[in-house]
């Protein structure tokens, strides 16, 4: 009887044996070993709460708020916080923080079933409006900064131009203010059915719906075969790479449902076809929006990669408010707040907030570059594992 | 006098059994954790639907009572609740705006605190007896 394969087929199918087990050795010890998974990064406590929100204000390593200007991170309600607080050494408002302002973040939380019935006016002028007061009574400051992170931008623009004495100064990240323009994540929910969302008898939108709509951004790359394969190769990089990989994922992935009524609301007056913002025509509530109020120092960073708020629509902003400083970074929706392309927001930002108040840093005058990363399944973080917050430098991906 | 054993090559027949005892400690520390963590399973399901997500079982879809009401009492509940949620954030501004008032009142001078007045916000007890956010309770 002989064998069946020869030495070299044999020599092969070690080989391929040997780097297989080792791949999932691998992925044991990174399901197995702890780690910063979904929750913010630096230390914070409650200073609000209403509903699912959590007002939360960070803390220095001695448990001590800083003394600096009062800044909010408003994130989009969609998804969750921490991405703008993601893993020591990697948070952007851990990073602000450091920076001497005294910085506050609102988790949305998850909605549940009856949170559906909640609207713009909702979040405006009800969860947006206290955590503001809130703050204002906390830190003592007559003015806030806000820092909007894309559909989150939506709503601290909103929110300014209703209540512009209470606004120091707005950076507004990816947020995309012309619903004409094609792509993105509006335009994709458009194709998908949200035109048909009921604002009078509105549905919990369930988490697996909205991720379904990024998904759609980058058709196939996310299938189920996509991803897998995609894992399995990455599995042959190092422990520490892995794990970053696993922090981000447990971002993109963790989609939160979505309260039916926002989104139709949203749809209904800044979707494709409707436009209000550019037009002039939003409200909130009973309360019409006029973006003239927004008289105060406005900075808008769009991403050059960024599949979900596509740039022109956010760079669109400058036609409605002129003042508004614009800044389009290489880089990805993602990328540009949390991965590598994160070394020419932060730094920006910084000194956007700091500028005419004489607070904040010196870190460095953001040159707009980097490369950022993209937006789907697991992907867009670094190794940068040190605990200081400081920037990620380009190359340290 | 060197052990002439000791400098051979293991033979491809015998890298191959070692290959396979590898494997079975590899299956093994897999069924461990499988056994000792319940959370484990549900990462290696994730995995094995190509994500590292952590803590919670990769986004499926819900069954549709889950995010739409089963029935016109559930769905009266639920307003019913949405409007406690309204009302709990109105008697939240009412609570600032006392507060507010007790720290103007407890202050030795006269000059205003900027981050007390609530009058660029509208009136905190206007707000809560403003109509159209009760309204969508009674539809």
């Amino acid at each position: 009887m002989t064998l069946p394969v020869d030495d070299r087929e044999l020599e092969s199918l070690i080989e391929l044996s040997r780097r297989s087990r080792a791949r999932l050795e691998r992925l044991h010890e990174v399901l197995t070993s702890p780690g910063h998974y979904g929750a913010g990064a630096t230390q914070a406590q409650v200073v609000y709460a209403e509903n699912k929100l959590r007002l939360l204000r960070l803390l220095d390593d001695d448990g001590q708020p800083q003394n600096g200007p009062p800044v909010l991170f408003i994130p989009a309600p969609v998804s969750r916080y921490f991405i703008l607080d993601l893993m020591p050494g990697r948070s952007f408002a851990g990073y602000v923080a450091a920076a001497g302002f005294d910085v506050y973040i609102a988790d949305f939380g998850v909605p549940t079933r009856e949170d559906r019935f909640c609207d713009l006016a909702y979040y405006v002028d009800g969860l947006i409006r206290r955590s503001v007061r809130a703050i204002r009574r906390t830190s003592g400051a007559a003015e806030v900064s806000i820092v909007g992170y894309c559909l989150g931008g939506m709503l601290a623009l909103l929110y300014s131009a209703l209540n512009p004495g209470t606004v120091s100064r707005l950076a507004l990240l990816t947020t995309m203010v012309d619903g004409d323009v094609e792509g993105g994540i509006a335009w994709i929910a458009h194709r998908m059915g949200l035109a048909g969302e009921s604002y009078e008898q509105p549905r919990l939108v369930s988490a697996i719906e909205i991720k379904s709509w990024f998904e759609m951004l980058a058709p196939g790359s996310n299938s189920l075969i996509g991803r897998v394969s995609d894992l399995w190769d990455r599995l042959d990089d190092p422990p520490e790479r892995l794990r970053d990989v696993r922090t981000m994922a447990s971002w993109v992935d963790d989609v939160v449902p979505a309260p039916g009524r926002l989104l139709a609301e949203m749809h209904r007056q800044f979707g494709p076809g409707r436009n209000g913002l550019m037009k002039g025509e939003a409200a909130v509530g009973s309360r019409k929006v006029d973006i003239g109020n927004v008289t105060m120092p406005v900075l808008s960073v769009s991403a050059a990669r960024d599949t979900i708020s596509p740039p022109e629509g956010v760079d669109a902003i400058g036609s409605i408010v002129p003042q508004a400083e614009i800044v389009r970074l290489r880089g990805g929706h993602v990328g540009i707040v949390a991965g590598r392309a994160a070394a020419g927001l932060w730094p920006r930002v910084v000194d956007f907030l700091g500028s005419g108040n004489g607070s904040g840093t010196d870190n460095g005058n953001g040159s707009g570059d980097g490369n950022g990363t993209g937006n789907g399944n697991g992907s867009g973080t670094g190794n940068d594992s040190g605990t200081g917050n400081a920037a990620p430098e380009r190359g340290d991906v | 006098m060197a052990d002439e054993t000791s400098n051979t090559e293991p033979t491809l027949v015998e890298r191959w059994l070692e290959e396979q005892r590898e494997w079975q400690k590899t299956t093994l520390a897999y069924l461990d954790s499988i056994v000792r963590d319940e959370e484990f399973l549900t990462h290696l399901g994730n995995a094995m639907r190509g994500s590292l997500l952590a803590g919670k079982p990769y986004p499926a879809p819900v069954p549709p009572a889950a995010s739409a009401p089963e029935s016109d009492f559930a769905d009266r509940l639920d307003q019913v609740l949405f409007a406690v949620r309204e009302l709990q954030g109105q008697v939240a501004d009412l609570r600032m705006t006392l507060d507010e008032i007790r720290a103007e009142q407890g202050k030795s001078g006269t000059d205003a605190e900027p981050a007390a007045d609530a009058s660029d916000e509208g009136d905190a007890s206007d707000r809560a007896q403003r109509p159209d956010r009760m309204q969508r309770v009674d539809r």
